[in-house]
């Protein structure tokens, strides 16, 4: 074994080969600084360029911690004296802020209330026992209910109902087979498209209503958020069901004994007690506030006063609301909208934008179209890639300045950030399901492409079609 | 003594839990067996842990404790673990989180001062050194792996010995080829070999490697000296000399039949990381199970 000395030798000889991608990120950081700033940027706007960059390769290659990366921006934003300390702390936290923590506390509390067991009843009877109608209604209850409280509160609360019905239908769930895998698919698709439906389905949407309003473009409630939205979930939820019942189709196409074992199950665990029923009409005062209240006083607000009422009803406790709840996403978010919002005000994100239009007006003539395809292809492409929410961060204000009606760039965008189908880190439900070691990196390329082109013709559809109807 | 054998399933790691249960028995030493699922990526952590708390509260196994669960009935088949632990089944609810990543189900055993079953998440190599640098192994035990990237990372950072198990099969009739050259490590590899000559019932071939004639008579000494440790042990042994490059002799004289014993040449990591080490260059193109002593 090794000595002392050797011992500190070879943990930093592992340490250099685990974090080639931090100390390259190091050296393009540096080479970026000392070229000289491009014809039209700003030097407040080139080193902001550094940071989007630095931020970048760190949160795809995962060499740091998510958190510390967060940390990295906001050093970053002051040390290259893009703002001062008080005005990067100013746009740190804002009401979009206040709304993901807010949503992911209240995510928190309602997965601890133990739902799950009432909601698969709710599912199987429903759907009675045809496992064509079970991955229905599994894709149509994730996708409705991930768009008003969360992809991956719903992943958490489906994952069990899913396994359990595979357990009881004499399934392995120690292998993966067709029915896993259109089971659990139907689990992770349909919250992901669920997550478009209205603000509270996902941090960016958020993220996009709360530049609208900082760059002053629109003030877009929840109510008129749903109005452009959700048409399109309920649209696709039929399309991806078949996309995935034909890409995964099992030999068992009745899940009779299954679905009655579940009922068993489930009658054994009683009728919804008075906490779980409190919680139900917490949260639908939440929603109401959403809809009724927000304009006034913002979503965020309206969150954390629910989260409020679970702590004060003592629905949870704040040391499991601490001890569940992902901090460091909330950080990050944070300074990435700060980010986001320096971009906007060293010109950076114009600059960007005017460059793209330069460039694509050598090969194609409609600036409309270019503009739609470039955000709607690349937020899709690396929301595949990186946290969605951190996708539209850093894209939002560029595809707001590219010259066309900022409402549609902005709804395009944020909508294309949840086809999330093609990989595993794509986003936390599809994390969630391949952590039961039943689905494999293939199987979401097999169906994730074709679900993909859907939407993305589907989205445009809507964006030409249905949207300037809207504004 | 505490020895660390890697298991990753049913399919692929009954040989070596095997093989790791049967050296802990010779060298009466701790087993820990561990079975290192998938990363989860950092956006995720937290958000599957909360689908694995609900998953049990339906009473249903996360993901790796099938794995513990199928070492337990081995360990239990094999009259490792006591008769008590046996009829109650596997403990599921001593499976407790000891740190971010790691949880950990507590047994008593028989053969064994003690078992213990740890199931840990993330990159492999990150997690094998960490675990072996929290509780001080002495040897690693290992499959081989289809990388020899992961078998090059394995023999270069981890700070233990470690057994490479490599197509080993039950039945097999096996002797220990104990590769003696420039080492500082020749008499712990020496000692190790009487250990598992033991366990295995096994005889050992002793090949002492010099580069050059000169190198080969510096070596003769070490040669002598675990000929009499092996003759002390009452280890049937036979005992040769070769000149040549130790990779290529080695390579020539391990086969299917021998599991292969050698050190690692120098302790400065640094050298290690860039000269390469014998034992790798063996590993990427042998049969053998192979036991690195570090």
């Amino acid at each position: 074994m090794f000595g002392p000395s050797n011992q500190i030798l070879n943990n930093l000889l592992f340490w250099v080969s685990r974090k080639k991608w931090l100390i390259a990120t190091f050296f393009i950081s540096i080479s970026i600084f000392y070229l000289p700033t491009p014809e039209g940027l700003s030097p407040e706007g080139h080193r902001t360029l550094i940071i989007v960059i630095t931020a970048l390769i760190l949160i795809i290659s995962e060499s740091i911690p998510i958190p510390a990366v967060a940390l990295l921006i906001i050093i970053m934003e002051v040390v290259l004296g893009i703002d001062t300390p008080n005005g990067v702390a100013s746009t740190f936290m804002s009401d979009a802020v206040f709304f993901i923590m807010g949503s992911l506390m209240l995510a928190v509390a309602i997965v601890h209330q133990g739902l799950d067991k009432h909601l698969a009843l709710m599912i199987v009877t429903l759907t009675g026992n045809k496992t064509w109608r079970i991955s229905l209604g599994f894709v149509g209850v994730s996708a409705i209910m991930s768009s008003f409280i969360g992809e991956h509160t719903v992943a958490a609360m489906m994952l069990p109902v899913a396994l359990s019905l595979l357990k009881n239908s004499g399934v392995s769930i120690n292998r993966s087979t067709e029915i896993s895998t259109l089971l659990l698919f139907s689990i992770a698709y349909g919250c992901a498209l669920g997550s478009i439906g209205t603000p509270s389905g996902g941090g960016r949407n958020a993220i996009m209503i709360g530049y609208f309003a900082e760059f002053g473009l629109a003030d877009i409630s929840y109510l008129d958020w749903m109005k452009y939205a959700y048409p399109m979930l309920l649209i696709e939820i039929p399309l991806a069901s078949a996309i995935l019942w034909y890409t995964f189709t099992p030999e068992k196409t009745i899940m009779d004994s299954a679905v009655r074992k579940l009922k068993v199950d489930v009658a054994k665990s009683g009728s919804l007690n008075s906490n779980q029923k409190l919680s139900i009409i917490v949260f639908i005062f939440v929603f109401i506030g959403w809809i009724f209240l927000s304009p006034r006083i913002g979503l965020g607000i309206v969150a954390l006063s629910g989260v409020f009422l679970y702590l004060s009803l003592r629905l949870i406790e704040w040391n499991d609301i601490a001890t569940r709840m992902n901090w460091g996403i909330v950080i990050l978010f944070g300074s990435v909208i700060s980010l986001g919002i320096q971009m906007k005000d060293t010109g950076a994100a114009s600059w960007l934008a005017q460059s793209f239009l330069d460039f694509s007006q050598l090969f194609v003539a409609d600036q409309i179209l270019t503009s739609w395809f470039f955000s709607v292809v690349l937020c899709s492409v690396m929301t595949n890639l990186l946290s969605n929410a951190a996708t539209v961060a850093v894209l939002g204000p560029i595809v707001l300045d590219l010259g066309v009606n900022p409402i549609i760039m902005g709804m395009a965008t944020s909508v294309a950030s949840a086809f999330a189908y093609l990989t595993i880190v794509a986003s936390p439900t599809c994390m969630i399901i391949h952590s039961t070691g039943l689905v494999s990196s293939k199987d979401y390329f097999k169906a994730g492409w074709k679900l993909f082109i859907v939407s993305i013709v589907l989205l445009f559809l809507i964006s030409f079609l249905y949207w300037p109807m809207l504004s | 003594m505490k020895i660390l054998i890697a298991i990753s399933s049913k399919k692929y790691s009954s040989q070596t839990l095997e093989v790791g249960m049967r050296v802990a028995k010779a060298f009466n030493a701790k087993p820990t067996i561990v079975d290192v699922g998938d990363k989860i990526n950092q956006f995720s952590l937290k958000e599957v842990g909360v689908a694995q708390e609900r998953m049990e509260s339906w009473d249903l196994d996360r993901p790796g404790v099938e794995v513990l669960e199928w070492a337990f009935d081995f360990l239990s088949e094999n009259k490792f673990i006591e008769k008590k632990e046996i009829e109650s089944g596997f403990p599921k609810n001593t499976l407790i989180e000891t740190g971010g990543r790691r949880s950990e189900v507590y047994l008593k055993g028989t053969v064994c001062d003690d078992v213990s079953l740890i199931l840990r998440n993330g990159e492999i190599i990150e997690e094998l050194i960490s675990e072996v640098q929290k509780e001080h192994y002495d040897v690693t035990i290992i499959g081989k792996s289809q990388s020899s990237k992961k078998d090059y990372e394995l023999s270069q950072y981890i700070d233990s010995s470690i057994f490479i198990v490599n197509n080993y099969q039950f039945d097999r009739n096996y002797k220990i080829l104990l590769a003696i050259h420039e080492s500082h490590f020749t008499k712990k590899a020496v000692k190790y070999s009487v250990r598992i000559a033991q366990a295995f019932n096994i005889g050992v071939n002793i090949i002492v490697i010099g580069k050059n004639n000169e190198s080969i008579d510096g070596l003769k000494k070490a040669g002598k000296w675990s000929a009499k440790f092996l003759r002390r042990n009452k280890i049937s042994f036979s005992e040769s000399f070769e000149i040549g490059d130790p990779v290529e002799v080695i390579n020539k004289k391990a086969d299917k039949n021998h599991i292969l014993i050698m050190s690692l040449e120098s302790n400065n990591p640094l050298k290690t990381f860039f000269k390469g080490n014998t034992p790798l260059k063996i590993l990427k193109q042998t049969q053998s199970s192979v036991l690195i002593v570090k």
